[in-house]
């Protein structure tokens, strides 16, 4: 499929065209939660370029989720500084918190999330609405380009979970934002349908989308993003940066070397 | 082993001799196994022996000569291919042996060597999604199920290295390794 120049349409303002640039910068972050140390962290740092897709691998509970909502500024850390295009998200109110990820955050979940009571079409132009843009225009071209234009009148519960997710990732996309965040994107989809979803994204960050993806699925993990982040209890243990040479097969596997002779 | 019976599968389609043999076993394998011709004139050698196949026409030219599956050959055949992989799990790689060295010289602590081997198998699963690709691409499906298994194994092993990094598993290390 050749979707490359009209991806590149929808990638909106300015990103940095000339090599890596910082996008997100965590410095030195702990969040504590009271009453357990489930999802805490624990003096994380850590520098996202524009136009990376990474992931963030770890068990349930290492802080993975936790580390992301505050990169959407959904939460705020205990201590420690989280930077988004070099807006430092500490010194934003809750408005200015609000207006922060409108204009610059898309986030997908994994349970989709949509509102029951509005249409596909309906619930991709939320976030332009809360901007007071109409992009109706662009909505149906989202949703063309995602495969799903056919259903921008129904409503989420006549849809399949793969066009859900569709759904969803055209609305945080709709405001074209800086940086593209999924949490667990195809944890409640079946494997097909989840390497559908992952190839899009994947295709995205092609067109210059930065993504940060949280998923403990490795396989999937590695197919798309060039950079595994690994963290556990609390803390970044890895951060791998993974190379995509043509590789011969034999160099990649090899099914037997040796025959036992008989 | 399977040397021998991949042989004896190209064979029930049809006769063939040497290099063809050579030649379709390897485009089957995708490039993940090499052989060298000399070791399929050394197997239908052996094959001839146990009477599974047998040369069709004269004996001259040995890279001329076309071999054919006997009655008795279709029958390994048909056997080994119903018969499931029931042997003990093959673990080739050195990092089995390293971690048991490591474990003694290191005085359990394995951190090192668990944190690079895991960078490893991220690579390796991003090089096996790559060759699953292209596997795909070219239309070869069963190529691309066999490069799916790999990365379930490489998954598998990851699993394992995270699994030894835990605290849990590292503090026991150490005390029991005589």
């Amino acid at each position: 499929m050749d979707g490359r120049t009209f991806f590149r349409a929808f990638r909106g303002g300015g990103g940095g065209k000339n090599g890596m640039s910082e996008l997100v910068r965590l410095t030195e972050v702990t969040k504590v939660y009271q009453g357990g140390i489930t999802g805490a962290l624990n003096g994380v740092s850590l520098i996202v370029e524009k136009g990376e897709f990474t992931a963030i691998m770890g068990p349930s509970g290492s802080g993975k989720s936790t580390l992301l909502n505050l990169v959407a500024g959904l939460d705020r850390p205990t201590s420690g500084s989280v930077a988004v295009g070099g807006t430092d998200l500490g010194k934003l109110g809750e408005s200015g918190l609000a207006r922060f990820r409108r204009d610059n955050i898309g986030f997908v979940f994994q349970f989709f999330y949509l509102l029951p009571n509005l249409t596909s079409l309906e619930n991709v132009l939320i976030p332009a609405q809360l901007k007071g843009s109409d992009a109706t225009a662009r909505a149906r071209e989202l949703l063309g380009k995602l495969g799903i234009q056919d259903i921008a009148d129904r409503f989420p519960a006549r849809l399949s979970g793969g066009q859900q997710q569709r759904v969803a990732i055209a609305r945080a996309l709709i405001n074209s934002p800086t940086l593209l965040l999924a949490d667990e994107p195809t944890g409640a989809l079946d494997t097909h349908t989840g390497d559908q979803v992952m190839e899009l994204l994947g295709q995205l960050n092609r067109d210059g989308q930065t993504i940060l993806l949280v998923t403990h699925d490795a396989k999937l993990a590695t197919r798309h993003a060039a950079r595994v982040i690994s963290v556990m209890d609390g803390k970044i243990v890895d951060d791998a940066r993974l190379e995509s040479p043509e590789r011969a097969a034999s160099e990649v596997i090899r099914v037997r070397s040796e025959e036992a002779s008989r | 082993m399977s040397l021998k019976f991949g042989v004896l599968g190209l064979l029930k389609g049809e006769p063939l001799h040497g290099y063809e043999v050579k030649n379709r076993f390897e485009a089957m394998l995708g490039g993940t196994w090499e052989v060298n011709i000399g070791q399929i004139y050394t197997t239908l050698q052996r094959l001839e022996r146990d009477g599974l196949v047998r040369p069709i026409g004269r004996r001259g030219d040995r890279g001329k000569l076309q071999y054919e599956l006997s009655p008795e050959g279709h029958k390994a055949l048909d056997q080994w291919l119903a018969q499931p992989d029931s042997g003990p799990q093959q673990l080739h790689e050195d990092i089995y042996v390293k971690l048991l060295l490591a474990t003694r010289i290191a005085n359990g602590d394995l951190k090192g060597l668990l944190a690079r081997q895991k960078r490893a198998y991220l690579q390796r699963l991003r090089d096996l999604n790559r060759l699953e690709e292209r596997a795909r691409r070219d239309g070869r499906v069963d190529l691309a199920r066999l490069v799916r298994g790999a990365l379930l194994h490489t998954e598998a092993d990851l699993k394992w290295m995270d699994e030894l990094s835990s605290e849990r598993f590292g503090a026991e290390e150490g005390a029991r390794t005589e």
